[in-house]
């Protein structure tokens, strides 16, 4: 079976001269649950954002599923895209609507023409969202505006929502850096099971070196736009964590703060 | 005094800036006495002939006497009518072109600053400019002044809007483009629904202007209770001008109250 | 048979609309912005029926727009000095104006502020003067004061100046009132006075504030004195609706170029300036 995700030589250079990523290999098999890890501006948003493609790459190819996704546009990419779910840290739901339509969003990739624009959902797929907004255990919420729950509930919206594409793939850009630990901890729970039960491959990006340890099935690390570490849990060990980090302080990270200052 | 060096003042602010703030003044100060002699003003001539001015005032001027009833009023609703419908059709046009004005929603990103650009263009020619060039081609009337207000208050509102939708709704696209959807379908679901509000709260401050404005367009030709006014005046019968004043005034002031409590409503 | 389980099990929470399919909207919806839609749509309509615009004409005449604008930008510079004088004196205007209306709008927007001298019912005495005053279009001020002054730029000056004035007195008292009491509490503690209390917190808050209502209105008051001109008093206003009234449309173009391209710049400026307050605080 074909790997999932394939990254061949892939690089990104911003318009202001910064390079996120430099000729990175990767591939992603299914069923892996990896976190990405890393200091500030080593590239984690730019690694995760260019596997949907809201970040273009400057060089290399991105396969999804076989099919490279790199090239793919207009209609091409929006059909590719409703197979990758994705997680925002600031949870970007559209906060006047209520949670249920927020989790039918997740839909809007396989409507078609005027039925699509006005969002005339079936009744099955609203079943099937409040089902899944039961499971997420925001029962008592299904009519309320978004704006009126709590920071992890609202990313439990966005899980739903996430979850609602029918994704092979859940994209996660730091899902729980703005959240308390306690919220943080069902958060990375509630990832965990509902991407085994669906049978997700899920990709994070995480700050906290010991969540990603406790909850992955592989952990990448990333330095200045390279891959410095590759691989289970159990190998990074506290040596690789400082390298990765660079606790090596003075020269290293004053030169990583200029560098993406 | 300078005897004891350690005892000099002790600067409040930085020196650098305050240097930079009393240049700054002084170049302002400037400007204003060049434009003083450039124009010849002197404001204690004002004061000299105040005894004038307060007879123009209180005889020629005050108290206002109300002209027809009736016609007043249809002058006023031509105003106010003048107005709403050029702010409405206005800001529907602007509904959409903000769409493709804005930076991060625009899914042409090259149009974006050919949108902003007409749009400042337009803006940046008074509205009585525009009456003027529009009543030389199309003639006098109010259909003319209505479409004088509607260019201003389009590039007004689809300014407006762009700074709305920047500020609100960069986010929750994102995400509606990550689920897959069109362009449309993103506009739909995530930009409006977010928007809406702080839409018709510029939507309600470009009514207000309008309906000055519209006093205005219609006194060069537009016609309503601009027209009226100047023709009061330059016939010289103060005391039906000063009635026509008064009344503009409380249609303002009534138009204001009720837009700003409307206002608050939608910001909260 | 999933979903029937389900529907069995949510029956509690799923609400229905009329026509039997499951609601999706929030449950308190606010139904004000419906409401006021169709009221704007519904006065939208009266409007246009009750002006009765003449659309086949004005359709009819439309391409001749296209056709004014040819003319307008064959620019014609040969009035260029008269159109540079008249330029002039209207950003004269416009700059004294506004400088006299930060004066007096300072002045009196001490008074107006309700969190500076604290004297009962005085506030709220000058905002509702003020209101009124800024509720007659500056243009009718400037009509006023041509017939008072008699013509020239000091009928302008006034004019905007008087509508400038009640501008500043109650954006400025907005501003002044925005400055958080705990931070006069603090002076007052000192034990200092109302107007040392005014010229060391409140006026230093609330300065970045004040460039923007400062620039916003200089905006505004520029368009104004280019259309001054076109009621009777002098200016750019003057140069461009007396050539279009003589056909003269090459001059009128130069002058309205002109006007535009002055309004960008103060545009610009102003942005950049407030750029900067914001990136310092």
């Amino acid at each position: 079976m074909e790997a999932l995700v394939k990254f061949e030589h892939v690089s990104k250079c911003y318009p202001n001269g910064v390079r996120a990523l430099r000729c990175i290999d990767l591939t992603i098999e299914r069923g892996e649950f990896i976190s990405i890890i890393g200091p500030s501006g080593a590239g984690k948003s730019t690694f995760l954002r260019s596997i949907n493609c809201l970040n273009r790459i400057s060089e290399g190819k991105i396969y999804l599923d076989g099919e490279e996704i790199t090239q793919k546009k207009g209609k091409q990419l929006r059909l590719a895209r409703r197979k990758v779910g994705m997680i925002f840290q600031n949870y970007n739901l559209v906060y006047r609507l209520s949670v249920l339509q927020n989790v039918l969003h997740g839909k809007l990739g396989y409507k078609q023409g005027i039925k699509g624009l006005f969002g005339s959902y079936t009744e099955e797929e609203k079943l099937e969202a409040i089902a899944l907004i039961e499971e997420l255990g925001l029962k008592d919420y299904v009519y309320s505006r978004a704006d009126e729950l709590s920071g992890g509930q609202k990313q439990r919206v966005g899980i739903a929502r996430a979850i609602m594409q029918n994704p092979d793939l859940l994209l996660c850009d730091e899902p729980i850096a703005s959240l308390d630990p306690s919220s943080a901890m069902i958060t990375m729970e509630m990832l965990k099971d509902m991407t085994k039960k669906h049978n997700i491959t899920c990709i994070a990006n995480l700050h906290q070196v010991d969540i990603a340890k406790q909850y992955s099935t592989r952990i990448i690390g990333l330095k200045d736009g390279n891959v410095v570490f590759d691989g289970r849990p159990e190998e990074l060990t506290a040596e690789k964590i400082s390298e990765i980090y660079g606790t090596d302080l003075g020269s290293l990270t004053m030169e990583g703060e200029k560098k993406y200052a | 005094m300078r005897s004891n060096p350690t005892m000099r003042k002790i600067p409040l602010y930085k020196e650098k800036e305050k240097q930079l703030y009393i240049r700054f003044f002084e170049i302002v100060l400037l400007i204003v006495i060049a434009c003083g002699i450039y124009t010849r003003f002197n404001p204690f001539e004002i004061f000299l002939n105040a005894e004038y001015f307060w007879s123009f005032i209180f005889e020629d001027f005050l108290p206002p006497s109300m002209p027809d009833f009736l016609s007043t009023m249809n002058s006023i609703a031509i105003t106010l009518a003048m107005a709403i419908s050029a702010t409405t059709v206005g800001g529907i046009m602007a509904l959409f072109v903000s769409l493709f004005g804005s930076e991060y929603i625009s899914p042409y990103k090259g149009i974006a600053k050919i949108v902003r650009g007409f749009a400042t263009f337009l803006r940046n020619i008074p509205t009585l400019v525009w009456a003027f060039i529009l009543f030389s081609s199309l003639g006098i009337g109010t259909g003319v002044g209505f479409i004088a207000l509607m260019i201003t208050s389009f590039a007004f509102l689809v300014r407006a809007f762009i700074e709305t939708m920047d500020e609100i709704s960069s986010d929750c696209v994102e995400s509606l483009e990550a689920v897959g959807a069109s362009f449309w379908q993103r506009v739909i679901h995530g930009i409006w629904p977010s928007c809406i509000h702080g839409y018709l709260s510029w939507f309600l401050y470009s009514l207000e202007v309008n309906i000055r404005a519209s006093t205005i367009v219609g006194m060069v030709g537009g016609g309503g209770i601009g027209m009226v006014l100047l023709s009061y005046i330059k016939s010289f019968k103060y005391h039906k001008a000063a009635g026509i004043i008064l009344a503009i005034a409380i249609i303002v002031i009534v138009v204001e109250l009720l837009t700003n409590s409307l206002r608050k409503k939608m910001v909260e | 048979m999933d979903s029937l389980l389900n529907m069995n099990m949510e029956t509690e929470i799923i609400e229905k609309r009329k026509n039997g399919k499951i609601k999706i909207s929030c449950r308190q919806k606010d139904h004000s912005v419906r409401y006021f839609l169709i009221v704007i749509g519904v006065l939208t309509m009266i409007s246009f029926l009750f002006l009765d615009i003449e659309w086949g004409k004005l359709l009819a005449r439309l391409p001749e727009i296209p056709l004014i604008f040819m003319k307008l930008f064959t620019f014609q510079f040969d009035k260029m000095d008269q159109i540079i004088e008249a330029f002039f004196e209207t950003v004269s205007v416009a700059v004294l104006s506004t400088f006299l209306g930060i004066v007096l709008g300072l002045f009196f927007g001490i008074f107006a502020a309700n969190n500076i001298l604290h004297i009962k019912g005085l506030p709220t005495f000058v905002k509702a003067f003020f209101s009124f005053i800024r509720a007659i279009p500056t243009l009718v001020w400037v009509l006023l004061m041509l017939v008072c002054l008699g013509f020239g730029p000091a009928a302008g000056i006034v004019g905007l100046c008087i509508h400038t004035t009640a501008f500043f007195t109650r954006s400025f008292a907005q501003s002044f009132e925005d400055v958080s009491d705990e931070v006069i509490e603090a002076l007052e503690v000192t034990g200092a006075g109302k107007l040392q209390i005014f010229f060391h917190a409140i006026l230093s808050s609330s300065f970045s504030q004040m460039i923007a209502w400062i620039g916003m209105r200089f905006e505004i008051n520029f368009a104004e004195c280019a259309i001054l001109g076109m009621v009777g008093a002098g200016g750019v206003g003057f140069m461009i609706s007396n050539s279009i009234q003589s056909y003269d449309y090459g001059t009128a173009g130069v002058a309205i170029v002109l006007v535009f391209l002055f309004a960008y710049l103060i545009e610009r400026i102003f942005v950049a300036i407030k750029k900067t307050l914001a990136g310092k605080n």
